[in-house]
């Protein structure tokens, strides 16, 4: 299977901030990938890289297609929402559909209607009367509507209500996703999609910390909780990082098998939320 | 709701070769139907003023003011008037969208940077060049001619008002219909109309440019420096070397015309406005190598606007 995304080598710096620090990674065709980090993480950097909206160095190509020369041709196949609140105030939503079906050659406006009359948007509204979710509603309809091989969000539910953002995912993996299609989406509300990614990839202070598939997660990764008094035991074979909870112990081991770890407490795969703590605070905080 | 889009699609399943893009005719006129959703004054403004004259032309008294009035009973001073009608009821139609006109090309591309829309734009299989030169055909194309046949509108509509007041009687005849001179000032104008357009096309040009690239106030980067430049200059040295030249590419266009050689109004009567074509020395301004040179600067202009916007990155 080729790669739809492959980077080797991005490096950003703004000023004498480094976005981006010699990354490398690789997204396959029909995953999900959560691209995940703390603020200034360099997630967004690499995220306009990949849409061909910032320069860099290093070597990217995103559908086969490099984004710095080859960005129109590229937007016929990537979508991105780029954040909320994007669409321009002014506009209205029956040009929005106008609009995108008047550019896009991937755009099947019948689609983005039949999503907007389960919604309570009308037609001659313009965005600037609808509300946040609304709007981002309305930017998913236009999205949905377009027959795009990659699909790219960044932080696409920031500032909706837990009820818009559900419905939002659930849109997302019912009606659009399919094995033919990818997604990289990055978010700081981990918990609520993590069992949407097939992928993660980790990025702190503009580096990987971690790239994997959610089922080699489990294989590599183990989570233990254990009584205190029993912590010393464990801490012989090496944890990476621990916390404790309601006075007991959570150990997070990388590499160590079942067996190792079994009789020593209650064993689990952690939570990717769980691991992402994890690895962040190993390298030293966000 | 459990259809996949795959489904949906007229074209089956998706193949992986590049789908190809759309005309880009038909590109360039959606993207500037959206110009005109977005700034509506581009064309509310000259409709407002062109309400106006009807107005005026309805209810309005006639009061031709020159040294001598004109005789009125000769047909010609009556075909002259009716001719120059059609350059009064021009002019503030050209003067307001000259301002409107401005605005928007200083106010187009920063305003997406300023919602934010721009990433919503960037999103869609629209490139750079496509986008500024569509913004650029509007503000500096599409609006003047438009306004050019707005203007032949607003005349028609002007005559004919006076003409249903001049057979009700309640108006003297103070104009006369005559189908050639109205053919030559339509020339007259038309001309003017493309030799401006020409002529100010750096001024254009530069707008965009600051529109692009202005962090805030484009319109103080639109006009501070050629307050500032002059006064330096002035300062500084004592020459005016600065205010010449922007005077030059704000009205040389009329100078090499020769502008203030036409006789339209003089005291021994009036003249139609299609006089001018024998006058005016279109070959002098077509020819001038200013006006090529200023052209090739506009390229110049729209190619840094269109590259700022490709490679702009705010973090």
């Amino acid at each position: 299977m080729t790669a739809v995304i492959e980077a080797r080598g991005l490096t950003k710096s703004y000023g004498a901030t480094r976005a981006l620090d010699d990354v490398s990674f690789s997204v396959e065709a029909g995953r999900i990938v959560g691209l995940i980090g703390p603020n200034g993480a360099g997630k967004t950097t690499a995220l306009k890289a990949i849409l061909g909206l910032t320069t860099f160095s290093g070597e990217l190509r995103v559908l086969g297609l490099d984004p710095r020369r080859e960005r129109d041709a590229l937007m016929r196949e990537v979508c991105f929402i780029a954040d909320v609140a994007v669409l321009p105030r002014w506009l209205r939503v029956s040009q929005a559909l106008e609009f995108v079906a008047g550019v896009h050659p991937r755009f099947d406006r019948a689609v983005a209607e039949s999503f907007l009359r389960k919604t309570d948007i009308h037609m001659g509204s313009r965005v600037r009367e609808l509300s946040k979710g609304m709007v981002t509603q309305l930017h998913l309809a236009l999205v949905l509507a377009i027959d795009a091989r990659l699909l790219v969000l960044d932080e696409p539910t920031l500032g909706l209500d837990l009820l818009y953002r559900r419905s939002f995912y659930d849109t997302l993996l019912n009606d659009y996703f399919d094995k033919q299609r990818t997604i990289l989406l990055t978010t700081h509300q981990v918990e609520e999609v993590e069992n949407l990614f097939t992928d993660v990839i980790f990025i702190n202070h503009g580096r990987v910390a971690l790239s994997a598939s959610v089922e080699d997660l489990g294989s590599r990764y183990q989570q233990l909780t254990l009584a205190s008094e029993q912590a010393a035991r464990a801490r012989v074979l090496q944890p990476f990082y621990e916390r404790e909870v309601f006075g007991r112990v959570a150990m997070y081991f990388e590499g160590r098998s079942a067996a190792e770890l079994g009789g020593l407490g209650e064993l689990r795969t952690p939570s990717i939320a769980d691991l992402f703590v994890a690895k962040m605070q190993r390298m030293g905080g966000p | 709701m459990n259809s996949t889009l795959a489904d949906t699609a007229p074209d089956g399943p998706r193949s992986d070769a590049a789908p190809a893009a759309k005309e880009p005719g038909a590109v360039l006129l959606t993207l500037v139907r959206r110009e005109f959703w977005e700034h509506r004054a581009l064309w509310l403004a000259p409709l407002c003023v062109v309400a106006l004259l009807a107005l005026c032309a309805a209810i309005g008294r006639i009061h031709i003011d020159v040294d001598e009035a004109p005789d009125l009973s000769s047909e010609s001073q009556r075909v002259a008037i009716f001719s120059i009608i059609q350059l009064v009821l021009a002019a503030p139609l050209y003067i307001v969208i000259m301002f409107v006109g401005s605005y928007y090309l200083l106010d187009c591309l920063y305003a997406e940077r300023k919602d934010r829309s721009i990433l919503f734009w960037k999103s869609l299989p629209v490139s750079d060049g496509l986008t500024v030169c569509a913004k650029l055909l509007v503000g500096l194309v599409l609006v003047p001619f438009g306004v050019f046949g707005l203007a032949l509108l607003a005349h028609l509509v002007f005559t004919a008002i006076l003409g249903a007041r001049v057979a009700l009687g309640t108006l003297p005849p103070v104009l006369a219909w005559n189908t050639y001179e109205w053919l030559r000032t339509d020339a007259v104008m038309l001309l003017a109309t493309l030799l401006v357009v020409l002529w100010w096309a750096p001024i254009a040009g530069y707008l965009l440019l600051v529109s692009a690239a202005a962090r805030r106030a484009p319109i103080l980067w639109a006009t501070l420096p050629f307050v500032l430049g002059p006064v330096l200059e002035w300062v500084a040295f004592g020459t005016r070397h600065l205010l010449d030249f922007i005077d030059y590419r704000a009205n040389g266009i009329w100078w090499l015309l020769g502008v203030e050689k036409t006789r339209i109004v003089t005291k021994h009567g009036l003249y139609s406005v299609g006089t001018a074509l024998e006058v005016l020395d279109f070959r002098a301004l077509l020819t001038s190598v200013d006006l090529w040179l200023g052209l090739a600067v506009t390229a110049g202009l729209v190619y840094a606007a269109i590259r700022i916007r490709r490679y702009r990155d705010d973090a």
